[in-house]
């Protein structure tokens, strides 16, 4: 698969350019990291303006940045469930999580069961757990690189999916969370210009041809999908798993502990929800013009490569390299900042419960968290990248989801309901997601295939029961805890 | 009227001004401190606040949000409007959702602000 309209040594440059940026704001944080505080959570004292940019740098992954525009392209209409389910996440996170999350003064979600629970087993299920959705999300990003780089440079894919390791590992070790809070949020607003940037010039330019840039609604046409429309089911099962999926993301949640307090968290998320809802309208612009212009990547199998070829489509020689250099700059950061977002939030639960919580174990641990999913993008295919997200949303959902809300809001949870809660929702929709993917995805029912409908609603269940039952464990400070997380934080 | 010389005389009562504060009193910041009832009471009564105040706003959004393919799936007339060249589907779904999630955080950040001040308040009261 070759795309001779783009110029290889644009990408190249555009490659290099953000990867030196990326490792030279690292090194400058590496200035300003001296303690183990400042490494884990950047010693809590990131400003709201600065934690937004970041969280929104760190969130905004290869599925938004790429999946989304060739959703548009291949589904239409039905793809802007994903952006609608991305961002609405972070309201359920803000109503929930967000500032009791910040008051428990954890540093991780395993610190968090265990302080609430009093629990060592709780704590280590959870952290089992967290570093199963940690590397379960790390591998679309590194296959969105590897498709990156093979077809902005034709250099073979595992080039792309090494080179993003390698350059999370670099600012990682040399800076932790503090740089790397520098790093998200300057990625943030390096994502939003890369698309931002082409699609005025390429609106101005269909403008200025006379033609109607919808083509007189045609672009909206359901004839133009290749995929089957989406049912009822689909929908709401999807946009369950995206709402509630984001509020036990690792990476999302450990960005909530570097607010100074409780209020700036909420505040801190008010602000991520704005930048959400305007980044994701650039990627559903991609999608609708390259269901004019770009509508070969369908049939070819490289929807998600719409972004990046569509500038290349509407403007030739100079000008359309100049675009492509934005959105391949811009694709790349985006596995760069959620990548290595990911591998700080995993370095943090590892290195304390396997390896001394010191600044060597997390550099330690940073790489083990970076390599074994390397491992596994090497070893699988690509899938459609908003796909296979939405399927590790579907399983945080399950099993983290339950544990932070009935953790934070409910007195009765006991250390076995938790476990119980954990592991059935663990089983039931890796399993499902398991055997949709054994039985084909055009085969699969589509309860297996989007277990999330019945999978949450399942876990907290059980969760619930089982805690019930086993009232006699209600830890001995439940009282003391719940009264820490909620207390606003003057008093 | 009985004669003056029968009555008691007079006696002015104030309390003394210490620095130290009345007897008897108990800020409710030690009573949290201390996990007596009262403070119990007082926090769980936040908490439930705090809670009715996500869930009424949690699912005022959900049911808002899956109400939209529900009436696009009861009236399919609905999806054939436009604007501009450009569906109803796309418009709601596409840029109408987002003002409504920013509308709902606002809403619940300056809700919750206001339920922690009062907490406050009583806290600064006793």
């Amino acid at each position: 698969m070759t795309f001779p309209e783009l110029n290889p040594v644009v990408g190249y440059v555009s490659l290099v350019m953000v990867a030196v940026s990326t490792v030279l704001i690292g090194i400058y944080g590496l200035r300003i990291s001296r303690t183990t505080g400042d490494f884990y959570v950047a010693s809590r004292t990131v400003r709201p303006w600065w934690n937004a940019s970041a969280i929104g740098g760190e969130y905004l992954s290869a599925a938004s940045f790429l999946g989304v525009a060739g959703l548009i392209l291949l589904s239409g209409v039905d793809a802007l469930w994903f952006p609608i389910g991305y961002t609405a996440g972070y309201l359920m996170l803000l109503l929930f999580v967000a500032a009791p999350l910040r008051r428990s003064g954890a540093y991780t979600i395993p610190d968090f069961a265990e302080a609430r629970l009093e629990s060592r087993n709780v704590r280590r299920i959870t952290s089992l757990l967290v570093i199963a959705v940690g590397w379960l999300y790390i591998v679309p990003q590194l296959h969105g690189a590897a498709l990156t780089v093979r077809i902005t440079t034709g250099l073979p894919s595992w080039v792309g999916s090494v080179a993003v390791v390698v350059v999370v590992c670099l600012s990682v070790i040399t800076g932790g969370m503090r740089s790397i809070t520098f790093v998200q949020a300057f990625q943030y607003w390096l994502k939003l210009t890369a698309l931002a940037v082409p699609i005025v010039f390429i609106l101005v330019q269909l403008t200025g041809t006379g033609e109607s840039i919808t083509n007189d609604g045609a672009v909206f046409a359901p004839e133009l999908n290749t995929t089957a429309d989406a049912t009822l089911y689909q929908n709401i099962s999807l946009v369950i798993a995206l709402l509630f999926g984001t509020l036990g993301l690792p990476h999302v949640l450990v960005r909530f502990y570097t607010n100074p307090d409780g209020a700036s968290a909420r505040r801190t998320t008010l602000l991520v929800l704005g930048l959400l809802s305007m980044f994701y309208l650039f990627p559903t612009l991609y999608g609708l013009l390259g269901r004019i212009h770009t509508p070969d990547l369908a049939v070819r199998g490289a929807a998600d490569a719409t972004v990046l070829l569509l500038p290349s489509r509407i403007f030739d020689g100079v000008g359309g390299d100049i675009l492509s250099a934005f959105v391949t700059a811009g694709a790349f950061a985006a596995f760069l900042s959620t990548t290595s977002g990911l591998v700080v939030s995993l370095a943090g639960v590892v290195s304390q419960d396997f390896f001394r919580a010191s600044v060597s174990g997390f550099r330690w641990a940073a790489i083990v968290s970076a390599l074994i999913p390397l491992g596994f993008a090497l070893l699988t295919d690509t899938l459609a990248l908003a796909g296979s997200v939405s399927m590790v949303f579907a399983f945080t959902a399950s099993t983290i989801c339950p544990l932070l809300v009935l953790g934070i809001w409910w007195r009765g949870l006991t250390d076995a309901g938790a476990i119980a809660g954990m592991v059935s929702g663990a089983v039931l929709c890796g399993g499902s997601i398991l055997i949709a993917a054994g039985l084909g995805m055009d085969q699969a029912p589509q309860w297996l295939q989007l277990p999330a409908l019945w999978t949450v609603p399942a876990a907290f269940a059980v969760t619930i029961t089982v805690s019930r039952l086993t009232a006699n464990r209600r830890p001995m400070n439940t009282s003391r805890v719940l009264a820490r997380l909620h207390t606003p934080d003057a008093v | 009227m009985t004669e003056p010389e029968d009555r008691p005389a007079r006696v002015r009562v104030t309390a003394p001004h210490s620095a130290a504060g009345p007897a008897g009193t108990y800020p409710v910041s030690r009573e949290m401190a201390e996990q007596s009832d009262v403070g119990e009471l007082f926090v769980r009564s936040l908490i439930r606040s705090q809670l009715r105040l996500a869930v009424v706003v949690a699912s005022g959004f959900l049911v808002i949000l899956v109400g939209i393919p529900i009436l696009f799936s009861i009236f399919p007339a609905v999806t054939t409007w436009s604007v501009a060249t450009i569906p109803a589907p796309w418009l709601l779904l596409g840029l109408g959702i987002y003002p409504l999630v920013i509308g709902c955080a606002v809403l619940y950040v300056r809700s919750a602000g206001r339920i922690e001040q009062r907490f406050r308040d009583l806290v600064d009261d006793q």
